[in-house]
C-alpha cells in the first residue's frame, strides 16, 4: 500500500474532475476539451501521424507534446494553428490519441504526480463497452506505468457518495441514481453495485436546456434588451445556477409573486464581458419555473412530455421486481443539475403520489381484500451532489479495500488488458 | 517496396497462394464440430507439410497448410534491444485488437512474433488474393513502421535532451 | 508542454482563490517525488497552514534546508509542525500583499515550496565550491534520497559541482527508452548552441567513481547513473544558479514525463496503423447483401 494518495479522475463529456482520494472536493474541474495543433475538422482521425507517414515524416520531432487541456484549450481556441477538440462524447471516450495525451497533460502538469508512484480510479458511464476499459487500462499501464487500476460506473460512485448524507444509515450499494449534467439527464438502477442496464432511460433535458429556457423566458418578457447578445446566455445560466428552486404548486407560486413582485423579485446586476458596461435584470417567475421543466417537460419541449418522477417509476418498475423496494427507498441525486433547491422534495412528492395511486388501484382490483403494507420512497439529496461521482470515488478510495479491489500493474502484465473487464464491487467478497 | 525485399516477399506471395487452397472439412474426431484442422491437429492425415521461408536468421514465414486451415507466422526483423522492445509493443497492440482483424491470431506461434489463421470461412466470404495482398503488404509495412519508430524515438530523444541542456543556458 | 514547471499549480491556484474568497478548506495532494501537501483552514477562514512532507528531509535540514526556507517564507514558517509531516507554512490571508503583481509573486513563491526544500543541497554545493576555489580539496558528498530506490548525490570540487542522480527503470520499456534517452543527453552536447550546457555522463550499471564506495548500491540491470558537472558559469550568478536548481531538481521527473510521452506518442502511431491494416484487410471483404434483421415486435436489431 502507498502512502500516497489515490487519484480519482472522472472524465465527463462536458467537464473533468481530478483530484486526490480522501478531499471533499477535486482539485481541478476543467473542461474535457484538448486544442492541438492542426484544425478541428480533419485532424479528427489521425492526428498526431500524417497521414501518409513518409521517410521525412519520421524526423519529426515532438509536435504532439504542443498542445492544451481544460480551460487553456479553450483560451487558445482562437490561437491560429489550433483547434479545439472534445475527445469525449456521450460520456464514452471517442478519440483515444486526445484522450492519452488528455491524461499525460493532467498527470503530469497538473497533478505533478508521478503515475508510477499512485493507484488510479477512472469512471466510466453505464453500459460502457468493455473494449473501452481495455483501451484505457492499456493506455495507463502501459504508457504510464501506473501502481493500480480501479474503473467504476459513474452511477454506483454517486451512490456511494450519497453515504456522506447523515440521512444514510446502512451503507447499501442498491438505489436509483438520477444524474443530471450538462447534456444529458440519466436515471440509472442499481442493485448491489451492479446496474441494470436494461432498464436504464435518458432525458433529453439537462442543464443547458434549462439555460436555454430561462434565456427565452427572460426574452420574452424583455428583460434581456440591455443585455449585449453574447452574454445573454451566461446571465441565464447565473440566473439559474443563483435564484432557481424547485416550488410545489405553480400556481400557488405565480399568485404570490403577482400579490407582492417586490419580495419575491430579485435583480441580478451583471458587467460586460468587453467593454464593462454594468447592466441589470429583473429575475421573476423564470426562478420557480426553470426547474420546472423536469416535471412538467410541455412548457419547454414539445416532443419529450414525460416528467421525471414518471421516468424514475417506469425505470424502477422495469427493473427486477426483489430490488424494487430497495430502488424506491433510495432515489440519489447526482450532478449539476439536480441542485435545485427542493429539487428532492418535489420529486418524492410526486413519485410517492404515483407508486400509491398504483398501490390504490390494485387493492380496489383485488377488492379490497389485500392490502399492500405500503412502499416507502425517499430521495436523498446531499451537499456533495454536484461532484456527487468524485467523491464517491474520493469515498471508495481511501477505503483500505480499495487497495484489494485494484488490479495492479502485475496483475495487468501477468493476465493482459482484459483483466479490466472484470472489478471486484466494493464491500462484497467475490 | 525495396528491391532486396522483392524475392522473399514473392516467395511468400506465392507458397501462401499456393497454400491457400481450403475447403471445408469437418472434424473425423468429434461429430458436428468444424475445427481448423491445423490448429486442433486431431487428424493428421489432413496436416500437410508445414513450409519455412527465409530470409535471413531473424526473418522468417511459417506456413502451416492442412486440409480446412492454414496458419502463417511472421518472425519480424529485430536488430537490437529498442527494436526488439518496439516489435513486440506493436504486435502486442495489433493482436490486442484481433477482433477486428479476422485472419490474426491472438498469440503468436512459439518462436515468431505475430500469426495468422485463415480458414475455409475466409476464404470462403473474402477474396483470397486480397487477403494475400494484406499479408504481404503487412510484412513489407511493419518493418518500416517500425524502424520509423525508432527513428523517431531517437529523434524525440534528441529534441528532448537538447530543450533540457538548452535551459541552463537561460 | 517540453520543460516541466518547478512550481505546484494545486497551491498556486488555490492560494489565489482563497486569497479572493476566503473559505474553510481542507485538502491533501502530492507533488513529485513522493512529497505530500496538507493545505487547511485549522482555526480562521483566513489563515491557511500549508504542510509539506517529504521524504528526505532528515537528509535536508542536514544540509541547510530550514535556512532557505526561513530566507525564503521569513516568518511564514510557523513554529509548531502539523503531526505527520515535516514542515509547516501559516500563512494569513489578511497580510497577502493586495496589488496584483506583488500577490502572484508572493503565491508564486508558496508554490515553489518544494524547490526551496530541495534546493538546499544545491546551495551548500555551490557555496562549498567558492571556498574550495582558494583552499582546494573536496567538498562533502551530499547525499539526497528523495525517492525509495533513487538517490541524488552532489559533491562540489574547486572548479565544479558533480551531481549525480541513481534512476531505476521498473520496466524493460522503460529501461530500455530510458537508455535511448540518456545516451542523447550525453551526445546532444556536442551540438554547438549547447556547448555551455552542464556536462552530462551516464552510465549503467556501474556506478560512477565518486560514489562508488558508498554502501548499499545497488548493482543491477535496471538502474542507471547521470552524472551532472556543473561549472562556475552555472551558478555564479545567483539568478542563474536559481534557475540551475528548479532546473536539475526536476531532471528524473522530466525523463520520466517524456518516456511516458515517447510510449504515448508510439500509441497514436500503433492506432493509426492498425487502422491502416485494417482498410487494408476490409478490401477483401466481399459484399454480402445485408438484410435487415427484425424482432417480432418489429424493431431493428443493431449490432454496434
Amino acid at each position: 500500500m502507498s502512502v500516497l494518495a489515490p487519484i480519482i479522475c472522472d472524465n465527463g463529456t462536458g467537464y473533468s474532475k481530478v483530484g486526490f482520494a480522501g478531499n471533499s472536493d477535486p482539485s481541478f474541474v476543467f473542461p474535457t476539451a484538448i486544442a492541438t495543433r492542426g484544425s478541428a475538422s480533419q485532424a479528427s482521425r489521425a492526428p498526431a501521424v500524417p497521414s501518409k507517414p513518409g521517410h521525412l515524416a519520421s524526423k519529426r520531432g515532438v509536435e504532439d507534446l504542443d498542445f492544451f487541456i481544460g480551460d487553456e484549450a479553450l483560451a487558445n481556441a482562437k490561437t491560429p494553428g489550433y483547434g479545439v477538440h472534445y475527445p469525449i462524447r456521450h460520456g464514452m471516450s471517442d478519440n483515444w490519441d486526445h484522450m492519452e495525451r488528455y491524461w499525460e497533460q493532467t498527470i503530469f502538469k497538473y497533478l505533478r504526480a508521478e503515475p508510477e508512484d499512485h493507484y488510479f480510479l477512472l469512471t466510466e458511464p453505464p453500459l460502457n463497452p468493455p473494449e473501452n476499459r481495455e483501451q484505457t487500462a492499456e493506455i495507463f499501464f502501459e504508457s504510464f506505468n501506473i501502481k493500480g487500476l480501479y474503473i467504476a460506473v459513474q452511477a454506483v460512485l454517486a451512490l456511494a457518495a450519497s453515504w456522506s448524507s447523515n440521512r444514510v444509515t446502512d451503507r447499501t450499494l442498491t438505489g436509483t441514481v438520477i444524474d443530471s449534467g450538462d447534456g444529458v439527464t440519466h436515471v440509472i438502477p442499481c442493485a448491489e453495485g451492479y446496474v441494470i442496464g436494461s432498464a436504464i432511460k435518458h432525458i433529453p433535458i439537462a442543464g443547458r436546456d434549462i439555460s436555454q429556457f430561462v434565456l427565452n423566458l427572460m426574452r420574452e418578457r424583455g428583460e434581456m434588451a440591455n443585455v449585449p447578445p453574447e452574454d445573454q446566455l451566461r446571465v441565464a445560466s447565473k440566473v439559474k445556477e443563483n435564484y432557481s428552486y424547485v416550488c410545489q404548486d405553480i400556481v400557488r407560486e405565480f399568485r404570490k409573486y403577482d400579490e407582492e413582485p417586490y419580495k419575491y423579485f430579485e435583480r441580478y446586476e451583471g458587467e460586460h464581458s468587453v467593454t464593462g458596461r454594468k447592466y441589470g435584470v429583473d429575475v421573476g417567475y423564470e426562478r420557480f419555473l426553470a426547474p420546472e421543466i423536469f416535471f412538467n417537460p410541455e412548457i419547454y419541449s414539445s416532443d419529450f412530455l414525460t416528467p421525471l418522477p414518471e421516468i424514475v417509476d417506469d425505470v424502477i418498475q422495469q427493473s427486477p421486481i426483489d430490488v424494487r423496494r430497495g430502488l424506491y427507498k433510495n432515489i440519489v441525486l447526482s450532478g449539476g443539475s439536480t441542485m435545485f433547491q427542493h429539487f428532492g422534495n418535489r420529486l418524492k412528492r410526486d413519485l410517492k403520489q404515483l407508486v400509491d395511486r398504483r398501490l390504490d388501484a390494485s387493492v380496489m382490483a383485488s377488492g379490497s381484500i389485500l392490502k399492500s403494507s405500503g412502499v416507502e420512497v425517499d430521495v436523498i439529496s446531499h451537499k456533495r451532489q454536484r461532484y456527487a461521482v468524485w467523491f464517491g470515488g474520493s469515498l471508495l478510495a481511501s477505503l483500505p479495500d480499495f487497495y484489494t479491489s485494484c488490479h495492479t500493474k502485475a496483475q495487468y502484465d501477468e493476465v493482459g488488458p482484459s483483466i479490466c473487464r472484470r472489478y471486484q464491487i466494493f464491500g462484497s467478497s467475490t | 517496396m525495396s528491391n532486396v525485399l522483392r524475392p522473399y516477399l514473392a516467395a511468400v506471395r506465392s507458397t501462401l497462394t499456393a497454400a491457400l487452397t481450403l475447403e471445408n472439412f469437418a472434424s473425423q474426431v468429434v461429430e458436428r464440430h468444424n475445427k481448423p484442422e491445423v490448429e486442433s491437429a486431431s487428424s493428421k492425415e489432413v496436416l500437410l507439410n508445414p513450409l519455412t521461408i527465409s530470409r535471413n536468421e531473424n526473418e522468417r514465414v511459417l506456413i502451416e497448410p492442412s486440409g480446412n486451415s492454414i496458419r502463417l507466422s511472421i518472425r519480424i526483423k529485430q536488430a537490437d534491444e529498442i527494436e526488439r522492445i518496439l516489435c513486440n509493443k506493436f504486435t502486442r497492440f495489433m493482436m490486442q485488437r484481433a477482433d477486428s482483424f479476422i485472419v490474426l491470431r491472438r498469440k503468436p506461434v512459439p518462436g515468431y512474433d505475430i500469426s495468422f489463421l485463415i480458414t475455409n470461412t475466409h476464404t470462403e466470404t473474402m477474396l483470397k488474393h486480397k487477403i494475400v495482398d494484406f499479408i504481404i503488404q503487412f510484412m513489407e509495412e511493419v518493418d518500416k513502421e517500425i524502424s520509423e519508430m525508432k527513428l523517431s524515438l531517437n529523434a524525440r530523444a534528441r529534441i528532448v535532451a537538447e530543450s533540457y541542456l538548452t535551459a541552463f543556458n537561460a | 508542454m517540453i520543460l516541466l514547471e518547478p512550481h505546484n499549480v494545486i497551491i498556486q491556484t488555490t492560494v489565489l482563490e482563497k486569497i479572493q474568497k476566503p473559505g474553510s478548506l481542507d485538502v491533501v495532494f502530492v507533488d513529485y517525488d513522493n512529497v505530500r501537501f496538507h493545505l487547511s483552514t485549522p482555526e480562521r477562514k483566513t489563515v491557511l497552514l500549508l504542510s509539506m512532507n517529504i521524504r528526505c528531509w532528515d537528509e535536508l535540514v542536514q544540509y541547510g534546508a530550514l535556512d532557505i526556507l526561513r530566507r525564503e517564507y521569513g516568518s511564514l514558517l510557523s513554529s509548531k509542525v502539523e503531526p505527520d509531516y515535516n514542515v509547516s507554512l501559516e500563512i494569513d490571508l489578511e497580510q497577502a500583499p493586495a496589488e496584483a503583481e506583488a500577490r502572484d509573486a508572493f503565491v508564486l513563491s508558496l508554490a515553489m515550496m518544494k524547490r526551496n526544500a530541495l534546493a538546499a543541497p544545491f546551495e551548500r554545493g555551490f557555496a562549498t565550491q567558492k571556498e574550495l576555489e582558494t583552499t582546494g580539496g573536496q567538498g562533502e558528498l551530499m547525499k539526497v534520497h528523495y525517492r525509495d530506490e533513487e538517490a541524488m548525490y552532489i559533491q562540489a570540487a574547486p572548479d565544479r559541482v558533480t551531481v549525480i542522480f541513481s534512476t531505476v527503470f521498473r520496466e524493460e520499456t522503460d529501461r530500455i527508452f530510458g537508455k535511448v534517452f540518456l545516451q542523447e543527453f550525453v551526445d546532444a552536447r556536442r551540438q554547438p548552441s549547447i556547448q555551455n550546457a552542464p556536462q552530462v555522463l551516464y552510465s549503467s550499471r556501474d556506478p560512477p567513481l565518486e560514489i562508488r564506495h558508498l554502501p548499499g548500491l545497488r548493482n543491477s540491470e535496471d538502474i542507471g547513473y547521470v552524472t551532472f558537472v556543473l561549472f562556475p558559469r552555472h551558478f555564479s550568478h545567483s539568478s542563474v544558479a536559481s534557475g540551475t536548481i528548479s532546473h536539475i531538481q526536476l531532471f528524473r521527473d522530466y525523463l520520466h514525463y517524456h518516456i511516458k510521452c515517447s510510449k504515448a506518442y508510439m500509441h497514436s502511431r500503433m492506432r493509426h496503423r492498425v487502422t491502416e491494416f485494417q482498410k487494408v484487410l476490409n478490401r477483401a471483404k466481399t459484399e454480402v447483401a445485408t438484410t435487415e434483421r427484425k424482432t417480432a415486435s418489429g424493431r431493428t436489431m443493431l449490432s454496434r
